[in-house]
């Protein structure tokens, strides 16, 4: 199934290595819109998204996936050198105590989240993460070194490793949602050359993780008749419940919900099952929790399908996906994209 | 020092395995001084200075560090573990790990945010629940590259940064070893011990042996020790701060140290302009636990670096303390020797 698993995994450590928290994304957007040019013109929106266009007679068709990822912002750099931050997106404060992080000042700055040593832990405190409001970035800089190149708003990543694990599985932050975007250019890859004859549009939207604004104003300009939005949703592992989660390298998972359109649904599961795409199934009983919930109700409405990558541990820097999934994603998308200009023309 | 940090921290060693951490330390020694390996598996090293010296002084720095042990492995491949040291969830939830003999990578799994109730966002997993995941999607997968009893160790580089700082893991107490090593390098006025113990992380085990083997008249213990110099955290509860020197301390949960050896401290940072400070809270442990009362007793003191977030992933201390450090273990050793 895979087909050149270096040069996947390749492209999303790089896409998911860059910075990029919610309305701050430039440096993850310079690099999509750097490889999304390969396959098409390409322009930035006014907050901050990535658009490309190619034409046709066909249906258009826009595919999304999210540019940004969970993050913190400064709120104050102190006088002791120690800076206070908040999240920036839905980040996680359970695995926040004595992380390594890059705080996107005037440079990059290299600091440690603070942890209670053991000694102040009494009794059952270690049972409970500490706060966001007590928690603190330690950069070893004095305030007033600190001060010059840092100011509230700033935003913070945390830093983790770029890992291998084992079959195709593969691990870093942001896997949510670089892998979506990811899936997105690697289904370009797939349709080149191939005349397909529909209208084609990408939407790498900002702001996902604080609301989906640029979902929302992407559906609105780019006004396309139906759209797929990829992003991750929940892998099982110990701990979880099975009816909740898709598994990790059984393929893509393709939504069901009162909010996507049912036919679009149902052809993503025939056009799999015809074309032996490894596929699962994500179904759930409202909005979906992603981009399509804002692409769906933008400007006078879009049909929207939806397909996931499983992913484990998820808005953490210990983001785990299975490189097989990305793959099969990408496939679906560029079978049904085959599929309904054929059916078009 | 700090090329020697660096390298003595590039290799894993929890509790039990500290193989590779003695194998580099004699490598640096071979040659320089004579050394023995005991039982347990301690290196003893005994270092001849300009003279003999009218008592025995041992010098004591542990090799191992805290991490974990893989006990089971599940049906979905995931790995169950348990804590080897005092390790506490919040630090390495969610963080990378390696595993056993092929440095196998994996994750500490965490149960999205999104699947908890409001009221249970910062509640930490309990023990039983936590696992390593490798990326195995079986139990057979799993078993092709890990072993139960395999060691688990803290998937960190040393950084260097700020104004002077480094963060690693295992800086608790390779710190130690790099400031003796540092010590058997130079020229010593007097004949000196050498330890660099086992298991100090479960109970100060091989601290026992070692003293018992060397059966010294003063001992020195080279560690680092906890440091809450950070925001939230006031007045004595801090303990101890970075950048303030050597810390020399009167009292821990293993130890109550010889008043006239912690007197003796601080006179000699004085009188030589190196900083020393004392510890705030009666806290933590260290080998001197063992060493005090090894055989008829030994004179014991403990000269610490202050170091943050200690037993993480991400220990962090200033190496200006570092220097401070080796300058009074230098100081006391002589006038111990000579005592």
């Amino acid at each position: 199934m895979l087909e050149n698993k270096n040069a996947l995994r390749d492209m999303i450590f790089e896409l998911a290595c860059a910075d990029g928290t919610p309305g701050d994304e430039i440096q993850a957007v310079e690099k999509a819109a750097e490889m999304l040019e390969k396959y098409m013109p390409v322009r930035i929106d006014i907050l901050g998204s990535v658009y490309g266009e190619l034409q046709g007679d066909g249906p258009h068709i826009m595919l999304d996936a999210h540019i940004d990822r969970i993050g913190m912002i400064v709120t104050s750099v102190e006088d002791s050198g120690f800076i206070k931050f908040a999240k920036c997106g839905g980040t996680d404060a359970r695995v926040l105590a004595a992380a390594e992080v890059t705080v996107w000042g005037s440079e990059p700055i290299y600091g440690v989240i603070t942890s209670t040593p053991p000694h102040l832990s009494k009794g059952d405190e270690s049972k409970k993460a500490k706060e966001f409001a007590d928690l603190a970035i330690d950069t070893g800089m004095s305030g007033e070194a600190l001060k010059k190149l840092v100011s509230p708003g700033d935003r913070v990543t945390v830093n983790t490793k770029t890992l291998e694990l084992m079959g195709d599985r593969i691990s870093c932050a942001a896997l949510d949602d670089r892998a979506g975007v990811a899936a997105v250019l690697r289904c370009l890859e797939m349709l080149e050359g191939k005349n397909h004859g529909c209208k084609l549009s990408v939407l790498f939207s900002v702001q996902e993780e604080t609301g989906g604004s640029g979902a929302s104003a992407g559906g609105f300009s780019i006004a396309p008749d139906e759209a797929i939005a990829v992003d991750v949703s929940f892998a099982m592992a110990p701990g979880l419940k099975p009816e909740k989660c898709g598994v990790l390298g059984k393929g893509a998972l393709i939504g069901y919900s009162p909010s996507l359109d049912y036919k679009i649904s149902r052809d993503l599961e025939r056009i799999a099952n015809e074309k032996k795409i490894d596929y699962q199934y994500e179904v759930m009983g409202g909005k979906t929790g992603t981009n399509a919930d804002e692409i769906q109700i933008a400007g006078k409405g879009v049909k929207m399908g939806l397909l996931s990558i499983p992913l484990r541990n998820m808005h953490t820097g210990a983001e785990i996906i299975d490189l097989n999934d990305v793959e099969a994603v990408a496939a679906l998308m560029a079978e049904y994209v085959m599929e309904r200009g054929r059916s078009d023309a | 020092m700090l090329e020697l940090i660096k390298k003595f921290c590039g290799v894993s060693g929890i509790s039990g395995r500290e193989d590779k951490v003695r194998e580099l330390i004699i490598s640096e020694i071979e040659g320089i001084a004579d050394y023995e390996i005991d039982a347990l598996g301690n290196l003893i090293v005994h270092k001849k200075g300009k003279k003999p010296a009218k008592n025995k002084v041992m010098v004591a720095a542990h090799m191992d560090e805290v991490g974990m042990i893989v006990t089971y492995i599940s049906d979905d491949g995931t790995l169950k573990f348990s804590t080897v040291g005092g390790v506490d969830a919040r630090v390495y939830l969610g963080r990378a790990v390696k595993v056993g003999e092929n440095a196998v990578s994996g994750l500490i799994g965490v149960k999205p945010i999104h699947m908890l109730e409001k009221s249970e966002e910062l509640d930490m997993p309990k023990a039983d629940e936590l696992y390593i995941d490798i990326g195995a999607s079986s139990k057979e997968e799993a078993k092709s590259v890990v072993n139960l009893g395999d060691d688990v160790w803290f998937d960190s580089d040393i950084v260097t940064f700020g104004d002077g700082f480094l963060k690693g893991r295992a800086l608790d107490d390779r710190v130690g070893c790099a400031v003796a090593v540092s010590m058997i390098k130079s020229e010593l006025e007097y004949d000196m011990e050498f330890a660099f113990t086992v298991q100090e992380e479960i109970g100060t085990r091989g601290a026992a042996t070692a003293a018992f083997g060397i059966a010294p008249d003063y001992a020195i213990v080279l560690e680092t020790t906890t440091a809450a110099d950070i925001p939230g955290v006031e007045n004595e509860k801090r303990v101890c701060t970075l950048g303030e020197g050597a810390v020399v301390g009167f009292m821990d949960n293993g130890t109550i140290y010889d008043r006239e050896l912690y007197k003796l401290a601080f006179r000699l940072g004085e009188e030589n302009n190196i900083k020393v400070q004392t510890k705030t809270m009666v806290a933590g442990g260290n080998d001197a636990r063992a060493i005090h009362k090894s055989g008829k007793g030994v004179r014991t003191i403990a000269v610490s670096l202050p170091c943050r977030y200690l037993h993480s992933p991400s220990c962090v201390i200033k190496l200006s303390d570092g220097e401070c450090v080796r300058r009074l273990a230098l100081l006391l050793g002589e006038e111990f020797c000579n005592a």
